[in-house]
């Protein structure tokens, strides 16, 4: 966890890879991409199941902690149409206790897979604005808000004293801020950015900022 | 998505720790971006449409795959076809070799068995003939004679070569192709009849036996010749033919099958993998000399530690270039092509268009052109890497000069052999060193060669991804008895102790998705049907698993193409290529093809960013569909394409030459020149360290800014010091939160901390037992994360990563994923996945080498341990230093260990 001062509201950064914002109990958290295993099962790919179940835990045990009254998915909610399957749908419909407010910004994910009504989400397409935020998938920049998007599914390369890791990230430049991707199942993109960017990886239980000297671009022959 | 961290795979840059340039190589630089304007690889692209043009205007008859009707077939009786065999060889005033009269019998008899001599030695014509004379006794209509080759360029030489012998001989056959080059019209051609002999490769072979026409057209065979064996021998591709080949003798038990190959460490196992048991070895009986020497630089001792681009010795290249009138340049890795022909380029810019570029990744019209160049005499000088190793020869070829270290015995032997054919010639390859170390190397290898030490290759162990693909391959064919494929399979080397837990575990797999019958609800791709045959239902998975059967040995492959209209200042320079080689309309932006290149690579560039390609600055426009779209570029120089090819570890026999060289050394005895020439080198290593004798082990011991390095010295080639100093991280790690970066190289390895080790104190401590060494084999291996790289091809091979193709529709991307994070998965999710654990048996055996691990381990303990603190990197040590090819082991808790890293970068932040 940790405190930032974003766009003048104070935000938490959690470690489960999402980001609360306490002023309005909201919730954001980008691409979950659930039922990403049983897309690829259904294709004929052995991916092993139990990555949604992960992604599941960790969003019932966010709800539970922040006792949220709004969540806003930053779209790709499920991964394709194939993820909508009776059972994992019944159980995400569960985690939604009827006096939180649900909101799904459209991703492109979610254009293809669709909405099941049984999940009671509104659905809107971005940009979502809820003061001072333009709540998006896509990090577009939205003159007069600050956006928080996810899609990218950020990393950064952390390197110093010998040692090198790649973590998921936060991403927060001057016009648009980046969410970590939630779902368990998801690859990354390594960022590259520029010093008018902060980034906070996740480390397991901690979110940590990273100074951007370390981001500097590698393997340049 | 994939940007896997720096593995041993990538190359080494040129650090800027290496000793300064000096100001020619400056100039070179500069010049560069002018002269590749006028590059040859402009005239190349030109010559190959002007080819294509003329082919199109007039088609040539010399190509029987062209011709409209298919031959009839019908072969003369044996005697007759003997007679005219008899009266060619009189009429070209050829003889018949012994070895190719025996050859001839066998096949006759229907024998299997193994042909192994050089290059150039009649070969081909042994078993051709010979199987020609089997035909000619078994008379039927359909194919007769399939001829595998491990390489695409090599099939179409190959078709043409059988083709007019079979022409010569006046039979009325015809000689087809069938490889991933081949055209859609030829296709529907095979389809409706198969010429009497096909060439192919073991994809397209695994291709064509994957539909339900393949006993049809592959059941009246009477012999297959697989060519170039100790190609296939050592890998998956090797397993995929041994697999196909069991397939064949079911429909046909008495099937004779011949290998050809080169000379091998080991031609018995070789002929076993191939034949079974029974078959014949036979020797060919040239054995021709071979020249082997090294450019030997004048002043070694400003000759550079480290790095990989020899231009110090381009001025004696230049030399040996113009005293011969065509020479092949080999590289080890496509990216030192790349450069080595820029460097020739721009020392001799009235040579552009005389000399070349030759390498897998440049696309098959250049790759033609330049051999053609080579055979009729007009390129002096082709750089290429270990895509023309093989391959029909090229006459006017008189001399080798390999780029770096050989690595190999064997490879050395074969590129030298590449040279010389003309009559009254020797084959004579020269090494150039890229660095100082790399001449031991050249003197190891002309030992080995002298000794006839030469590297043996063994066929892969039951692979589990190579046989789920056939499983779903034969699913495909018809469908299959389940237990009648397991007895075909057991057939096999590779698979012939495959138990039937493996194989239920692979049954399990492709029809449910693992092992487990709750885990995989929602799994289709192999379903028995009402007949109890196992068949794939539905058409998508069929097509990509099609797609997918080709892909056994290539990384992820994104396609190098012209952003159409986009060339910045493309005034010259063969710019016009964009319009004719294999225009496309997939994408809205693509034009002409230059060739393929990593997916891994392009992945770390952003548009705006150039790069080094097929000779000239290119500069990223756009990725999109698995092509990256280029135009020219405008800097003074780009990034080299980090290519797999740097993955060429030294092999064993060279490195037991290499250490028996330094322990002469240390005696004061430098038995070859190019020890001599390296004395100042070795002395300054005595001076500031030492030179370990045969029974010592060398620890250097340095402190500076990054840390505490120490550096081993054991001599035992790469794969092996990447798993000891894995072991060693690991098992200092175990009673201590710390983190290793590990650096190996085939001479030895470093092991760099933050905190000072005593390594006396270590070793007393058991640092080098052979206590428990299997686990801690494995536990170091786990942390090493070794097997997560080799679950790539893994996860690829069994089709769990889909190689996307131009034009995929939405669906398919949405089945990217990269294999990094299918690990993580499995490893989470289903550890006890058998494509899991062979990724580990492959980084156990393959890579680390476990035996000769704990050989080299014994080694160690016994020896006297000489641990020295130089006063700065040694002339061994700086080789390591520079390397990058490092690995990480940490015992460190994930969030403490960035929380470090964090406070580092603050500090020297200065925040």
């Amino acid at each position: 966890m940790l405190q930032l001062d974003i766009a003048g509201e104070s935000m938490t950064l959690l470690a489960e890879r999402a980001l609360w914002w306490p002023a309005q109990s909201t919730l954001l958290i980008a691409d979950a991409h659930f039922g990403k295993g049983v897309t690829f099962r259904a294709r004929g790919v052995a991916v092993p199941s139990g990555t949604s179940d992960d992604t599941l835990d960790r969003l019932a045990a966010l709800l539970d902690r922040t006792g949220a009254s709004r969540v806003v998915f930053l779209g790709d909610l499920l991964h394709a149409r194939e993820a909508r399957q009776p059972a994992l749908m019944a159980t995400l419909a569960g985690l939604h206790a009827p006096a939180v407010e649900w909101v799904l910004v459209r991703g492109n994910h979610d254009a293809h897979a669709g909405v099941p009504a049984e999940l009671g989400l509104t659905v809107v397409d971005e940009p979502w604005v809820l003061a001072p935020f333009a709540l998006c998938h896509h990090p577009d920049t939205r003159t007069g808000h600050y956006v928080l998007a996810g899609h990218v599914h950020p990393a950064l390369r952390v390197e110093a004293g010998g040692d090198r890791l790649r973590l998921p990230c936060f991403a927060f430049g001057p016009d648009v801020g980046l969410l970590p991707a939630f779902g368990s199942f998801t690859g990354h993109m390594t960022l590259a950015p520029d010093a008018g960017m902060r980034c906070f990886v996740v480390a397991a239980d901690r979110v940590l900022e990273v100074p951007h000297a370390s981001a500097r671009r590698r393997g340049r022959a | 998505m994939s940007g896997s961290d720096d593995s041993p795979g990538d190359l080494p840059n040129i650090p800027p720790e290496t000793p300064p340039t000096d100001a020619s190589d400056m100039h070179t630089r500069a010049d560069i971006r002018r002269i590749v304007a006028s590059s040859s690889l402009g005239r190349q692209l030109r010559a190959a449409r002007a080819k294509k043009q003329r082919e199109q205007a007039e088609p040539v008859p010399a190509r029987p795959t062209r011709r409209a009707r298919r031959a009839g077939g019908v072969l003369p009786d044996v005697g007759a076809l003997q007679a005219r065999i008899d009266g060619l060889y009189a009429a070209r005033g050829w003889c018949v070799f012994d070895f190719q009269r025996t050859v001839w019998a066998h096949l006759q008899q229907g024998r299997s068995g193994l042909l192994h001599a050089g290059t150039g030695s009649g070969k081909t014509l042994a078993v051709w003939l010979g199987a020609l004379l089997r035909a000619a006794a078994r008379p039927a209509p359909g194919l007769r004679v399939l001829w595998i080759t491990p390489m695409r360029a090599l099939a179409a030489d190959t078709a043409l070569t059988l083709g007019e012998s079979a022409r010569a001989l006046g039979l009325d056959w015809d000689v087809g192709l069938r490889t991933g080059d081949t055209g859609a019209a030829e296709r529907a051609r095979q389809a409706r009849a198969l010429p009497q002999a096909l060439v192919t490769t073991p994809e397209s072979l695994t291709l064509l036996l994957s539909h339900d026409t393949a006993r049809e057209q592959l059941g009246a065979l009477c012999a297959v010749v697989v060519d170039e064996w100790h190609e296939l021998i050592a890998n998956k591709r090797g397993v995929q033919t041994q697999l196909a080949l069991a397939r064949l003798r079911q429909w046909n038990p008495a099937l004779p099958v011949w290998g050809l190959s080169a000379t091998l460490g080991n031609p018995d196992h070789a002929m076993q993998v191939l034949c079974g048991p029974g078959g014949e070895r036979v020797a060919g009986e040239m054995v021709r000399p071979v020249k082997l020497d090294s450019l030997i630089p004048a002043h070694t001792e400003r000759f550079p530690w480290a790095g990989h681009l020899g231009v110090k010795l381009l001025d004696a290249v230049l030399t040996e270039l113009d005293a011969s009138p065509s020479t092949l340049l080999f590289t080890n890795t496509r990216s030192q092509a790349e450069l080595w022909y820029q460097a020739l380029l721009a020392a001799r810019p009235d040579w552009a268009g005389l000399i070349a570029l030759h390498h897998g990744s440049l696309s098959r019209d250049v790759r033609e052109w330049v051999e053609a160049g080579l055979k009729n005499g007009t390129l002096r000088a082709v750089v290429c890497t270990s895509s023309l190793d093989l391959g029909v020869d090229f006459l006017p070829v008189e001399r080798v000069l390999q780029l770096g270290s050989p690595k190999g015995v064997a490879r050395l032997m074969q590129r030298a052999g590449r040279s010389g054919h003309a009559p009254g010639r020797t084959p004579h390859a020269t090494c150039v060193p890229g660095h100082g170390l790399e001449l031991i190397d050249s003197a190891a290898a002309r030992r080995a060669v002298a000794a006839g030490r030469i590297e043996p290759r063994h066929s892969p162990e039951a692979p589990v991804d190579v046989l789920v693909q056939h499983l779903v391959t034969l699913a495909l064919a018809g469908g299959f008895d389940a237990d009648a494929l397991k007895a075909e399979i057991r057939t096999t080397h590779a698979y012939r102790a495959l138990d039937d837990r493996t194989w239920d575990w692979a049954m399990d797999f492709v029809t449910r998705g693992g092992a487990s019958l709750a885990a995989y609800p929602d799994y289709c791709k192999v379903e028995r049907d009402g007949d109890g045959r196992h068949r794939v239902p539905r058409a998508d998975i069929a097509r990509r698993h099609r797609m997918q059967i080709g892909t056994i040995t290539a990384d992820s492959a994104v396609d190098v193409r012209w952003a159409r209209g986009g060339k910045s200042g493309g005034k010259s320079g063969g710019n016009n290529a964009g319009q004719t080689i294999g225009a496309s309309g997939v994408a809205a932006l693509a034009g002409g093809r230059l060739g393929q290149v990593e997916e891994s690579f392009i992945g770390r560039l952003k548009p705006g960013d150039c790069f080094l390609f097929a000779g000239r600055v290119l500069e990223l426009v756009a990725v999109r569909d698995m092509q990256a779209l280029v135009r020219a570029g405008n800097a003074a120089r780009g990034t080299v394409p980090r290519w797999a090819g740097g993955r060429m570890p030294l092999s064993s026999e060279l490195a037991q030459e290499i250490r028996a060289l330094i322990a002469l050394a240390a005696r004061g005895e430098y038995p070859e020149p190019e020890m001599q020439a390296l004395r100042p080198l070795l002395d300054l290593q005595r001076a500031w360290s030492a030179l370990p004798r045969a029974d010592e082990l060398l620890i250097e011991v340095v402190q500076s800014r990054e840390g505490h390095h120490a550096f081993f010295y054991p001599f035992s080639g790469r794969p092996v010091h990447a798993g000891l100093a894995a072991l060693l991280a690991g098992r200092i790690s175990r009673s201590r939160p710390i983190t290793f970066s590990l650096s190996f190289n085939d001479y030895g390895f470093e092991l760099l901390s933050a905190t000072p080790i005593n390594w006396a104190q270590e070793i007393a401590a058991g640092l080098l037992s052979g206590d428990a060494l299997a686990t801690d084999i494995e536990h170091c291996l786990n942390a090493a994360q070794l097997a997560r790289r080799r679950f790539r091809e893994v996860a690829r091979v069994a089709g769990l990563t889909f190689q996307g193709y131009p034009g995929q529709g939405k669906s398919a991307r949405q089945l990217q994923v990269s294999s990094e994070l299918l690990f993580d998965v499995f490893s989470r999710h289903d550890p006890d996945n058998l494509l899991l654990q062979q990724a580990k048996q492959e980084a156990l055996h393959d890579e680390l080498d476990a035996e000769r691990i704990a050989d080299t381990l014994a080694a160690m303990r016994a020896a006297r341990h000489c641990i020295t603190r130089p006063p700065s990197m040694t002339p061994f040590a700086f080789p390591l230093l520079v390397a990058r090819l490092r690995e990480r082991l940490s015992s460190e808790q994930l969030s403490d260990r960035v929380a470090r890293m964090v406070a580092l970068l603050e500090k020297a932040a200065g925040t």
